[in-house]
């Protein structure tokens, strides 16, 4: 045998080795991770029910306002909280643990545990959704769910940090990639933030402004601390798998991490601009929010030269599309959260729809982007079972995104105004009030634009689980790409070309 | 209030603190050099550089021969 032939047939063991590792890690993620996709896609198909209600009260008051449970003050909350905790958080989770096995190269820690925290995280959703609607909501933003229900989050996030940490704790790569720094950050973050805030303001709650401190404290972390940390971390991933090129500077997504992490604590006090909060509180948040700037640049400057050079590649894959319009987002919300921070710029959008715009450009257009992108990945790796269809994937992309755009267009130009004659003592505040109506009701046709995105993208889901339809022997892309037949074949699946 | 104050400020400095720990582990074990190794530990053989991985793997025992594999 020659030197040759043993060198390749060394080759190739060693392809089949990485292959049979892969498989026996999503193998072992395979229960956890679907159980909470299943419970994410439940939960955003209830908050989008619950957003469009909500949408069409502010501008319809009369609609649906007999049940006491269907009042805006009700309806609204349980959307907040049902997309942010059922919907992102698990959506969020389900990639956490995924991406922490493949990066550690092992399989993923306690997966039967793993399903219980699927199972108490859903339980505590339900009485938490039905305690907002009956009327027991807490009323504090972000923290709405009635106090019989943190427990069971507080005991599932426990069990997801456990099982985080002990498989990276076995992980055979020795180099910690920058995303497990983003995931190991955040699943031990937000634990202490969730069990510290409602600590402080549901079960020994302290008084006054203090708990507003606290709530904004918290509530902004949520976005900073749990989700940016996942949402970028996922991208680190995944834009270079997917375009099969290492990312353009290292150095600069790790400046980028621990940037974060230094900075992004300090910024959610600046929700209490001109409140009666110490002023140095305020000013060290404003600082910590223009810090954040660091790690943003950083991230938009890796991303784009990641990418550049690839954009063709957009047309056919729609885990990249979904990324890279996520990834944008991401840039243009930080930038425009920090300069929000100021003082002169906060007291015209202080109280206005403009943060609604803004809230929405994070939680959804970068964070939710990137997790529809990541899902489109990951599934098909659990399931063995492709997407059933390119076409309703473009549409689910093209609602959501022109949805999103419109959404943030609409509501931070009528936010803006909206600020403007607040600070004016001779415009009438009814009059105000009938100003934001035209902006108000593009949004609810917005929102009805991502409902229907997320119905089409609930339909894949379940016929993914369901292997419905014809199984296929290629990835499905939104076009054949022209030179696919010059790619390699990946072979997990003969045939299959990527 | 003083209480709400003393958990808000102990947690800045606690995430500072932890943090910085963080860091300081990450020097101590070489994660902060040979940053080409840790830009591409996430290729192997089977996904190497240049392998473009959006379509899905199925089972280990599917595994394609030698002969069926192109290489860019």
């Amino acid at each position: 045998m020659s030197e040759q032939t043993i060198s390749i047939a060394q080759t190739e063991s060693q392809r089949q080795a990485f292959a049979r590792q892969r498989a026996a890690i999503d193998a072992s993620a395979r229960w956890p991770v679907l159980g909470f996709f299943t419970g994410s896609v439940v939960w955003l198909l209830i908050g989008t029910v619950l957003a469009l209600l909500a949408s069409i009260k502010l501008h319809s008051p009369e609609f649906l306002d007999g049940p006491s449970w269907l009042t805006f003050g009700r309806i609204r909350p349980a959307h907040l909280n049902t997309v942010a905790y059922g919907w992102a958080s698990q959506a969020g989770i389900g990639v956490t643990l995924w991406s922490m096995a493949r990066l550690s190269r092992t399989e993923l820690r306690y997966p039967r545990l793993l399903m219980f925290a699927v199972l108490l995280w859903n339980i505590g959703m339900l009485v938490g959704t039905i305690g907002i609607l009956a009327g027991e909501g807490t009323s504090i933003e972000w923290l709405e769910f009635p106090a019989f229900a943190p427990p069971f989050f507080a005991l599932a996030f426990a069990i997801v940090t456990v099982s985080t940490m002990v498989t990276f704790s076995n992980r055979r790569e020795p180099h910690v990639y920058v995303t497990q720094w983003y995931l190991i950050g955040a699943v031990f973050w937000f634990p202490w933030l969730y069990t510290a805030a409602n600590l402080l303001v549901i079960y020994a709650p302290v008084s006054g402004v203090s708990q507003a401190s606290i709530n904004w404290w918290y509530a902004h972390n949520v976005l900073g601390l749990w989700m940016t940390p996942i949402g970028v971390g996922s991208t680190y991933y995944l834009l270079p798998k997917v375009l099969g090129r290492p990312i353009y500077s290292y150095q600069l997504s790790l400046l980028g991490f621990w940037s974060l992490a230094l900075f992004y604590n300090w910024a959610g006090v600046h929700h209490l601009i001109g409140g009666p909060i110490p002023a140095w509180l305020i000013t060290l948040s404003i600082v910590g929010s223009v810090m954040m700037l660091i790690p943003v640049i950083t991230v938009a400057i890796n991303h784009h030269m990641t990418v550049l050079g690839s954009f063709r590649q957009l047309r056919y894959s729609p885990t990249l599309r979904f990324i890279v319009f996520g990834a944008m987002s991401y840039s243009a919300v930080s930038i425009q959260g920090s300069l929000q921070s100021l003082r002169t710029i906060n007291e015209v959008t202080h109280f206005t729809h403009y943060t609604v715009a803004h809230a929405h450009m994070g939680a959804y257009a970068f964070f939710t982007m990137i997790m529809f992108g990541s899902i489109y990945y990951i599934v098909p790796r659990l399931t063995g079972w492709e997407w059933a269809s390119g076409g309703l994937i473009s549409f689910h992309f093209w609602s959501t995104s022109v949805g999103v755009l419109v959404y943030f267009i609409a509501l931070t130009f009528g936010g803006w105004y909206q600020g403007l004659d607040l600070n004016r003592a001779d415009v009438p505040f009814m009059t105000i009030v009938r100003n934001t109506l035209p902006y108000l009701q593009i949004r609810s046709w917005a929102g009805m634009l991502m409902a229907a995105g997320h119905l089409a993208f609930a339909a894949l889901f379940a016929m993914n689980l369901l292997h419905f339809g014809k199984q296929r022997s290629g990835p499905t892309l939104f076009f054949d790409r022209p030179d696919a037949a010059t790619l390699t074949v990946i072979g997990d699946a003969p045939g299959r070309t990527v | 209030m003083t209480l709400a104050y003393i958990v808000i400020f102990a947690s800045f400095v606690l995430f500072a603190v932890s943090v910085v720990f963080a860091l300081g582990w990450a020097m101590s074990h070489g994660q902060m050099q040979n940053f080409q190794r840790g830009a591409t530990a996430i290729f192997d053989p089977d996904e190497p550089l240049g392998t473009r991985t959006d379509s899905f793997p199925g089972s280990a025992a599917n595994v394609v021969s030698p002969p069926e594999r192109s290489h860019e």
